[in-house]
């Protein structure tokens, strides 16, 4: 009896969040799934069902294609190195070395600037003129390069910059995970003779599995949705060489006010986002061990 | 979280009661800022003056970010039903306006001020883009420029005797294609594999604008007036759009897809001899430049030639009649002879108001900064901007396709007609 009684208030708590959860979150993306089967552009103002239309004029479309190809590169490219190197530098600053604070602090600041502040400050070290970039590669006779301002570049010149945003975050996240690694388990395996490679190899690795899942979800997650520096830095631009997913939605919604085709590419991105947690999930949930014991 | 949610809530109901308890009309202006400069606080001194003149109404400007910004910010607040009284938007959205209802006529407005008489004082080629196809009056010109040749006056004398072994005057600037090209291949400069000083450049972002006006010189136009007649892909523009990428990809004088906003740093940095850009960066150009310089018309082919630009004021559907009423008021005070002829003068902006002209002020001002005048005298070969409903799109279509074609990604023939497509496309909407 008493245990029931706790259940309902369980989730008599639960009601306010999810309350909000539905009315921000699911109903939203409902009602952008059933937008996404309508027209509703500047010339039609009025949302009029025409089943697949939007979908299959985006698969017509190039820029929708160059799009995806972009999303796809940001999120491989920049996730990997991310990931390999805010655990290195972990594992450094966890095995107490000196002045180990001012690392955290130096690592972790990027995190903490707006990323409006960030991007004006890249799109100086960008400039094409003046910024220390391209004055440091003409220092040491390389070419300048256009950087924001060419297509071969703009994208690589974002992927640098969310890298440098997104280090310290993901490295402040391993950083805790590495507490909940027995500091026994090094010493035994230091007293059998393994080396500083192999104890982490056995080890670190392995055992921080929950904490990449977590990282490896949420890294994908935020590089899905880069908006923020594309919008202040390229505007997807030149040419949409820099234009990804979530921006393409923007210009699509609030330039062009085609909200049919807005919402089909948002309910594509649902779609994706959805389907890679899941696969994640399906391969990695399972395997992952969570203690030593 | 949710605490700044509540206290969010509790201010705007605080700030919406507090706002209807007075009697006063309160305006909520949109406008944008199209050219490097710090505009905003001239836009807010001369909104003060209004306040001053007319204390029954209270304007509150809000700053909307460049042209593409305060026209999402009005699209969507439009379609929000929360449109603001007043607005500033870039003069070819006019069509995506009207196709959204969201504007009103203003002839009832202009026939008390004396009709004909009265639009007279303005300068006729800046209202060529106000009118809808019903042939009413929509918008009001305010901001209104054309791009004009700036050129670095010292460097032109620098490179004296290598332009006069051309046969080319130093003390000029280019009038026509082929001097442009022959003086921006003089006035580069390099080393190695730097360029140390480019002869040109042309800028990125509006690039479709500057490149109407090259299409304008050569006799053609982008869209017609009628704004559904797609001429984009006319053996003239392909003549221009060569001349451009010759410029930047096999002659190298000019650099690629310069971003708008930093080329006139480029220019008073020394970066470039010459660059097409708005008058509206003219003040700018004034105030910090530390050379001589000129401006000129932009050269010619067939003849001169250039659309105009900038934007001009809407006043909203859905509104009180007394906040339209008072809106024209203010759009009325933003354009008499002297606002108009501090606006320019601080900004670089053409004056609207032919009258602006005549005071005294402007006269000497004038005196002192000759190139001022330019934009003004341009007129008398400027045209309408192109107009057409989706403009966003169209535009974007062109600037896609042009950028691709000058960092030499796809030819010339390639980005017209792909552009081309694009835009008929947005037109029938597609």
């Amino acid at each position: 009896m008493r245990e029931k009684l706790e259940q309902y208030q369980a989730y008599l708590f639960l009601i306010p969040g999810l309350f909000f959860l539905l009315l921000f979150t699911y109903l939203p993306i409902l009602w952008s799934t059933w937008l996404s089967f309508n027209r509703w552009n500047l010339l039609s103002p009025k949302p009029k069902f025409v089943g697949m239309e939007n979908f299959v004029n985006l698969w017509h479309h190039d820029v929708f294609w160059l799009v995806m190809k972009n999303s796809f590169i940001f999120v491989t490219v920049s996730i990997f190195p991310t990931m390999f190197l805010a655990l290195v530098f972990a594992i450094l600053i966890d095995e107490r070395m000196k002045g180990r604070v001012y690392y955290i602090y130096s690592f972790f600041y990027p995190t903490l600037i707006p990323m409006a502040a960030a991007a004006m400050l890249w799109v100086y070290i960008y400039s094409p003129n003046l910024g220390i970039l391209n004055v440091l590669l003409a220092e040491l006779g390389f070419p300048k390069l256009g950087w924001l301002g060419s297509s071969d570049t703009s994208l690589w010149a974002l992927i640098i910059m969310t890298f440098w945003k997104n280090l310290g975050f993901f490295m402040l996240i391993y950083l805790s995970g590495l507490q909940n690694v027995s500091r026994e388990l090094y010493e035994a395996a230091y007293m059998d003779g393994a080396g500083w490679w192999k104890r982490h190899v056995a080890i670190t690795f392995p055992l921080v599995g929950p904490t990449s899942l977590f990282v490896l979800v949420t890294a994908i997650i935020l590089t899905f949705r880069v908006f923020d520096q594309i919008h202040l830095m390229t505007e997807g631009g030149p040419g949409n060489s820099s234009n990804v997913i979530v921006y393409y939605i923007y210009e699509n919604g609030f330039k062009f006010f085609d909200w049919g085709k807005a919402t089909s590419l948002t309910t594509i991105l649902v779609l994706i986002l959805l389907t890679l947690t899941l696969i994640i999930f399906g391969i990695f949930g399972k395997r992952i061990t969570y203690s030593a014991d | 979280m949710k605490r700044n949610v509540m206290m969010t809530v509790a201010l705007l109901i605080f700030f919406s009661l507090a706002s209807t308890a007075s009697a006063k009309v309160n305006l909520k202006f949109f406008y944008p800022v199209g050219v490097a400069g710090p505009l905003v606080k001239v836009i807010n001194g001369m909104v003060a003056e209004f306040e001053k003149e007319n204390p029954g109404i209270d304007v509150e400007p809000v700053y909307a970010g460049n042209y593409n910004q305060t026209m999402q910010k009005v699209q969507t607040a439009v379609l929000g039903g929360n449109p603001p009284d007043i607005a500033v938007v870039e003069i070819s959205e006019l069509f995506s306006l009207l196709a959204m209802d969201a504007l009103i006529p203003l002839d009832e407005y202009i026939e008390q001020e004396g009709g004909e008489k009265f639009l007279a004082d303005f300068y006729p080629g800046f209202l060529g883009n106000a009118y809808g196809r019903d042939g009413k009056i929509y918008g009001f010109p305010f901001q209104r420029s054309t791009p004009i040749l700036y050129w670095n006056k010292d460097m032109f004398a620098a490179a004296g005797d290598k332009l006069k072994a051309a046969g080319l005057d130093p003390n000029r600037p280019p009038d026509n294609w082929d001097e442009l090209v022959e003086y921006a291949k003089i006035l580069t400069i390099r080393e190695g594999n730097q360029t140390k000083q480019y002869g040109l450049i042309i800028p990125g972002g509006w690039n479709d604008w500057i490149f109407e006006a090259f299409s304008r010189q050569n006799g053609s136009q982008l869209i017609k007036e009628d704004g559904l007649t797609v001429t984009f892909n006319s053996p003239e523009n392909l003549e221009a759009l060569r001349l451009w990428v010759n410029l930047m990809q096999e002659l190298k004088v000019c650099p690629v897809l310069r971003p708008w906003n930093i080329t006139p740093d480029d220019f008073i940095g020394g970066v470039t001899a010459m660059m097409y850009y708005s008058t509206g960066g003219m003040a700018k150009i004034r105030k910090t430049a530390e050379f001589n310089w000129g401006a000129a018309f932009q050269p010619k082919r067939k003849n001169y030639g250039t659309p105009v630009g900038g934007g001009d004021f809407h006043i909203f559907k859905g509104i009180p009649k007394e906040n339209q009423d008072a809106a024209w008021k203010f759009a009325k005070f933003m354009t008499t002879p002297e606002m108009a002829g501090h606006w320019s003068i601080e900004s670089g902006y053409v004056a609207v108001n032919k009258a602006a002209y005549d005071r005294a002020d402007m006269k000497a001002f004038l005196e002192k900064f000759p190139q001022m005048t330019v934009a003004r005298d341009q007129l008398d070969y400027a045209y309408p901007k192109m107009m057409a409903v989706n403009y966003q799109l169209i535009r974007n279509a062109m600037t896609t396709n042009l950028d691709a074609a000058l960092e030499g990604k796809k030819t010339p023939e390639e980005a017209l007609a792909d552009a081309h497509k694009l835009m008929e496309e947005a037109i029938k909407g597609q």
